[in-house]
């Protein structure tokens, strides 16, 4: 009986590892404070999480801090609201360069998307992808919530004319559906790696967007989205 | 001229007429510079990906461009805020609202939060400079220590929210302001102001600067 438990328990901690292991997960926002980014990574380096996101002025410091756990660093360009000029999100690329961040989070110019201004967007992608060169992944924010069925395809067939293949669906404060996801990959194939982001919660939220296509969960609330992992 | 038409003049120049909807588009940019000319506010408040555009639109008026830096979460490096502040201004942004490392803050790091206002204010030197401290992340305490930190660097203004938190302005909030900075230093109450009410009601507390939306609403609402 105890054997059973046991291996019960056993099976439970894989399925817990192999979600996690589809997890991108951080800590950012206004109030954050160097204590929480420190505790944070502290509980995040249990696991075997994919990357881990903070903001510019803590990036240092978890680097610093996932040294040698193999967890991926994500760095937030123009993020979330997307306004910040092409200037500056080049300079927070080279600032993620410098400080060895692994990936790049960018928010798009959603103003221009909104405008049908494509051929601005397509610069920005080429031009954030050219910064970024082999030091960095190029994963870019489309904010599919926004944008009309018709703006989410003619803005991923621009991101992937720009020479980057990977989106994370939604920023902070949105919620991300399995049709976007399941969207995107009906169209565009394995074309782009597709992680899910915008409040995913809990673990039927996350299993559901990686039935939909997605690659990668990405979730501020790691821990509450593992909770039903093992449940029956 | 009636009088009424004076009070909505005076109205609309404490007023920053502001566009900073994720989902705008450059329609909504060019139709919140015409407004801002035709009532005479004080100024818009735009992206930076859209101060080129503004500031164009507005040329030989007095409108001023205002923008965004470190927006929203204020969580950037020192760094990274000067030189978004450099860039502005180099294409034509004449006001800066940057957000408060309210982290740092919270994280009782005031040397920093206070070397970073000098920084903004040196970079953006001969312009207006309102600091945001997204007050409703902060106790009345921490709310008179920023503001504090803020008159002692000589910053412009103190303003409220960033209009993407829990809560903008309150009464409450843009009071204490007010009481803390004194007479000389500026208070820009934003978030949530909707109707000329709600215009009223801050400026009577003390803010001599209004962030909203609904300029053209709150001034057309006057005499009502």
């Amino acid at each position: 009986m105890r054997r059973v438990e046991e291996s019960a328990k056993g099976s439970n901690r894989m399925k817990e590892e192999a979600l996690a292991r589809k997890i991108k997960t951080g800590i950012q926002g206004t109030e954050i404070t160097e204590d929480d980014v420190r505790q944070d990574i502290e509980r995040a380096k249990k696991y075997p999480f994919t990357a881990y996101a903070v903001d510019t002025p803590y990036l240092v410091l978890a680097k610093d801090l996932l040294d040698g756990t193999g967890i991926l660093l994500t760095a937030p360009v123009s993020y979330p609201l997307g306004g910040m000029t092409l200037k500056t999100r080049l300079d927070q690329i080279a600032f993620a360069i410098r400080v060895g961040a692994d990936e790049i989070n960018p928010s798009l110019n959603f103003n221009a998307v909104k405008s049908g201004d494509f051929a601005s967007i397509l610069d920005e992608v080429k031009r954030m992808a050219a910064a970024a060169g082999d030091d960095l992944d190029v994963i870019v924010i489309p904010q599919l919530h926004i944008l009309t069925n018709d703006e989410k395809l003619r803005l991923c067939r621009t991101i992937l004319e720009g020479g980057v293949c990977a989106i994370k669906t939604n920023g902070h404060g949105s919620l991300c559906r399995p049709e976007d996801v399941l969207l995107v990959r009906r169209e565009f194939g394995d074309a782009f790696s597709i992680e899910a982001s915008g409040g995913i919660r809990t673990t039927q939220q996350a299993l559901d967007l990686l039935d939909a296509g997605a690659d990668f969960i990405h979730t501020s609330t790691a821990y509450s989205v593992l909770a039903d992992i093992g449940k029956p | 001229m009636e009088a009424g038409d004076v009070g909505k003049k005076a109205l609309a120049a404490a007023i920053d007429h502001t566009e900073l909807r994720v989902n705008a588009s450059y329609g909504d940019i060019r139709r919140l510079c015409l407004e801002a000319a035709a009532y005479g506010f004080a100024s818009v408040v735009v992206y930076p990906v859209n101060v080129p555009l503004a500031a164009q639109l507005l040329e030989n008026t007095l409108v001023k461009v205002t923008t965004v830096v470190g927006f929203h979460s204020g969580a950037y490096t020192t760094e990274g805020k000067v030189l978004e502040t450099n860039d502005a201004i180099s294409k034509g942004a004449e006001e800066i609202d940057f957000v408060m490392n309210v982290g740092a803050f919270k994280g009782r790091n005031y040397e920093l939060v206070r070397d970073e206002m000098r920084a903004i204010k040196a970079a953006a030197e001969g312009l207006v400079t309102k600091v945001i401290l997204e007050t409703c992340l902060l106790t009345d305490e921490e709310k008179a220590r920023a503001c504090e930190i803020a008159k002692e660097v000589g910053l412009d203004y103190v303003k409220t929210s960033t209009g993407f938190g829990a809560r903008g302005a309150t009464v409450e909030d843009v009071r204490l302001m007010r009481q803390v900075v004194g007479q000389e230093m500026g208070v820009k109450a934003s978030g949530g102001i909707r109707t000329s009410q709600d215009a009223m009601a801050m400026l009577e507390a003390g803010a001599s600067r209004l962030g909203t939306s609904a300029g053209v609403a709150i001034v057309e609402g006057l005499s009502t």
